[in-house]
């Protein structure tokens, strides 16, 4: 009996070892107080240029995606041609700058905020879109592996802003993806004209919120780094 | 009347032409917009072109609305960027908006308006050249290169991030036609490696936003190289001085030495070399000399010449029985002619020295030195009952020229004999070659002779005597240790032959001991070899199974060596040893051996490496 109740004290330690080591090391360390620097954690400046890198590859990504489309499917005169009939890019309940004087002049929480809301904003439009160019006959391999890898980067790049926001902002309030509503998917067939240039559309205002997403991030770095030099040009 | 129609037609020709003309007034045509470039993402600038003007004066005027709201904004500036352009400042500028442009061409009588374009200023993006573009030579270890760097143009505000540019320069020999391309990506600063020496070359920068339009290239930067020698190739010359010195230099010593170079590499195949040839005078084509010069004197061996023969035969004493063999007396002619009588080294006398078999070896008889042995025959018998043994001469010794079948069958025939069959009689004859006559061996030794059929240390002494008379003797003898060891006497036949392992038979019957008392105990021997004092070196058989009649493949395996001693005198009987000069008129010592005391497992005496004089 001594020796079951020994193993099964054995067991026990080694199954809550973990739990006790959790306990008493803290994740997160705070350095400039000179406290325990045992650091899990990441610093704010390399998590900034990891989300930046992530944003610059998502916008290179979605830009090959919607030139690929465009070749294949979209037919000549109707390039360049974005909000035609209609389909335009869907407005943010937010007001995003759209200039750079007027980015200059929002805060950098706001900054942050745009970024979380366009990310946001394109979680579910991106799911939507792989399932319709999966229905699409001839569509390249290629054209659909971006995509895919898109929309799954666009979850990362999402998290990584919501830390970005708790780091900087110290803000926890934050919870994660509240979906905007986006384009309402159409039950249309596929590579009929008007669905195509929807997806069409949909990939360009894609391409273009990335971009915005990418600046806006750039912006806040360079924010971090020299703030005076950022705003005078 | 007729005046009349003439000026009537005069004055519409007249007045045709400007009626004409003022009917080619009509609205214009359609204005055509060609461009919208943004130079910083900030502010932008569209240009159009007109169409057909109308006749009229015409003005042009760009009105635009953005992407979500229908409000339509007249283009702000006309004047900055030059005719028939319109420049949008920074206030008006929305990135990642559309705005839906149209120029409209009015006249007086009337407008065109152009087919709207939907412009977002952030895919419009043409940056300017890059600036500041300086290109210097630098050296390194492996030789000099070129750096070059340059400066976002200006307008572009890349600092704050704003506009990421990339780079890409193109280089250039001033007289070569195609340029060499190099993305830079975001950096200002670029090597270029693996230059020609003295040569000028041609440099171009220009850039791009990750969305946008290639600027142009930058004017073009001059740069002259110095002179150098590339270091690769410097020490490739040097190896190759290197090289070529220490070439010439072996050659040179391999001329010098020519001769032994030639000896090291194509070993001389060594010619035949007999003493006394003279190859000249075989090349002076007179066979007589040179063949004279072979003689020996002392060849044939005359009948006194008893040291230079070896005795090869044994001697069979037979009671009464049959002369099995024909008296042949030749011995001598048989046999391989061997030079072994002049104390050549060099002359095959390989094959002789070994202590095998009877078949391969020619023995060497005449001198001493000879290496020739003799096959033992194991002779088991008592006395009395002696069989004659014949042997023919050329049979143990190889030799090319032996007669067929002779010696070969030696060991036929002594086997059976040996293991003790059930005859009571064992003949082996051993048939003198006469000349040529087949020599057929075998001898046999009589029953009685075997105390045991099976066992072999007998205690008899075989005493061989060829049919012509002249016979060896050989006396077995064993050695105090186990196995029957032979001993045996050789004689010198009366005439003298040469290289016979069993030849020369002599005749010396009066001589003989023929029988030789039967008390003698015997032994098989195995003649190891003979050695230098030209005394045979005996060993004893060991193995009880196997006969002297198996000695030839055995004779080679026995490897042993044994301690040889020499005994005279009273122990002769027992362990004959081979005298040298000492003749073999004697009783029935004839030839003393060398006997071992060891034993081997071979299973005869081999008498190769000495010859038994007498």
């Amino acid at each position: 009996m001594n020796m079951m109740q020994v193993m099964q004290s054995v067991v026990w330690a080694v199954l809550l070892w973990p739990c006790l080591v959790s306990l008493g090391v803290p994740l997160e360390c705070k350095d400039e107080q000179g406290s325990i620097i045992l650091c899990a954690s990441i610093s704010k400046e390399k998590l900034l240029d990891r989300v930046i890198q992530h944003a610059e590859l998502i916008y290179r990504v979605s830009e090959e995606s919607c030139t690929l489309f465009e070749e294949m499917f979209v037919p000549f005169p109707m390039r360049s041609q974005r909000n035609q009939a209609g389909y335009t890019c869907a407005t943010k309940a937010f007001p995003i700058p759209g200039s750079k004087s007027e980015i200059q002049q929002i805060s950098d929480k706001w900054l942050l905020h745009s970024v979380l809301i366009l990310v946001q904003s394109w979680i579910e439009p991106l799911v939507y879109l792989q399932t319709t160019l999966d229905r699409y006959d001839d569509a390249p391999d290629t054209l659909l592996k971006k995509t895919k890898w898109v929309s799954e980067k666009l979850l990362s790049l999402e998290q990584g802003v919501v830390v970005l926001i708790r780091k900087m902002l110290d803000d926890d309030m934050l919870t994660t993806s509240y979906y905007e509503q986006g384009v309402a998917p159409y039950a249309l067939q596929p590579e009929v004209l008007e669905s195509v240039l929807r997806d069409y559309t949909l990939l360009s205002c894609f391409k273009k919120d990335a971009h915005k997403m990418e600046t806006f991030l750039k912006l806040l770095k360079c924010r971090q780094t020299d703030k005076y030099s950022c705003f005078l040009h | 009347m007729m005046w009349r129609d003439v000026g009537v037609t005069l004055i519409l020709s007249l007045i045709l032409p400007v009626v004409a003309q003022g009917a080619r007034h009509t609205p214009p045509g359609k204005p055509k917009l060609t461009s919208c470039r943004s130079p910083d993402k900030e502010t932008f600038t569209c240009w159009w072109e007109a169409g057909s003007d109308g006749g009229r004066p015409t003005t042009y005027s760009l009105f635009y609305h953005k992407e979500n709201s229908e409000t339509v904004y007249e283009c702000p500036d006309y004047h900055t960027a030059g005719a028939n352009s319109c420049f949008f400042s920074k206030n008006e500028t929305s990135i990642w908006v559309n705005y839906n442009i149209t120029v409209v061409a009015t006249n007086a009588l009337g407008n065109n308006f152009s087919d709207p374009v939907d412009v977002d200023v952030v895919y419009i993006v043409q940056p300017h050249t890059p600036e500041n573009v300086t290109v210097g030579v630098l050296e390194d270890e492996d030789g000099p290169f070129l750096r070059v760097s340059w400066e976002p143009p200006s307008k572009a505000d890349t600092r704050s991030g704003w506009i990421t540019l990339i780079y890409e320069l193109r280089v250039k020999l001033e007289e070569a036609e195609e340029w060499e391309e190099h993305r830079a990506g975001q950096q200002k600063m670029f090597n270029i490696f693996s230059l020609h020496s003295g040569g000028v070359y041609m440099v171009q920068v220009r850039c791009k936003p990750d969305h946008g339009f290639w600027s142009e290239w930058s004017t073009a930067s001059y740069v002259i190289v110095p002179d150098y020698i590339p270091r690769e190739r410097s020490m490739w010359i040097l190896i190759a001085v290197f090289s070529a010195f220490i070439f010439l230099i072996l050659t040179w010593i391999i001329t010098l030495n020519r001769s032994s170079v030639k000896h090291c590499l194509l070993p001389p195949v060594p010619g035949p070399k007999i003493k006394g040839f003279d190859q000249q005078l075989l090349k002076k084509g007179k066979p007589e000399e040179v063949f004279n010069s072979l003689v020996v004197q002392s060849f044939p061996p005359r009948s006194t010449d008893y040291e230079d023969l070896l005795v090869e035969y044994l001697e069979v004493y037979v009671n009464e029985k049959q002369e099995l063999m024909p008296e042949g007396k030749d011995l001598q002619d048989v046999g391989c002619l061997k030079s072994k009588s002049q104390s050549d080294n060099d002359s095959g006398r390989g094959s002789c020295d070994s202590h095998t078999l009877l078949m391969e070896k020619c023995g060497g008889v005449e001198s001493k030195d000879e290496s020739s042995y003799e096959e033992p025959e194991l002779l088991q018998g008592q006395a009395g009952s002696w069989e004659r043994l014949e042997r023919g001469d050329s049979q143990v010794v190889d030799t090319p020229d032996s007669s067929d079948g002779r010696v070969k069958t030696w060991p036929l025939v002594f086997s059976p004999s040996i293991h003790g069959s059930s005859d009571n009689h064992h003949y082996g004859t051993l048939e003198m070659p006469k000349q040529h006559s087949t020599s057929e061996i075998t001898y046999s030794v009589p029953d009685h002779l075997f105390p045991t059929s099976t066992s072999f240390p007998h205690h008899h002494h075989p005493e061989y005597r060829d049919s012509l008379g002249e016979y060896s003797e050989y006396r077995c003898s064993r050695s105090p240790s186990t196995g029957v060891a032979y001993h045996w006497e050789a004689r010198h036949p009366t005439q003298a032959h040469s290289n016979f392992n069993i030849r020369n038979l002599e005749r010396q019957k009066e001589a003989t001991g023929l029988g030789l008392p039967p008390s003698r105990s015997m032994e098989y021997v195995e003649v190891q070899k003979v050695n230098q004092e030209n005394q045979l070196v005996l060993k004893p058989l060991s193995s009880h199974g196997r006969g002297p009649f198996q000695r030839q493949r055995e004779m080679a395996e026995a490897g042993q060596y044994c301690n040889y001693r020499e005994k005279e005198g009273a122990e002769a009987e027992r362990y004959p040893t081979q005298q040298q000069g000492k003749t073999t008129k004697d009783g029935p010592v004839a030839t003393q051996l060398q006997e071992s005391t060891c034993l081997t497992t071979s299973g005869y005496v081999d008498t190769a490496p000495t010859m038994p004089t007498f």
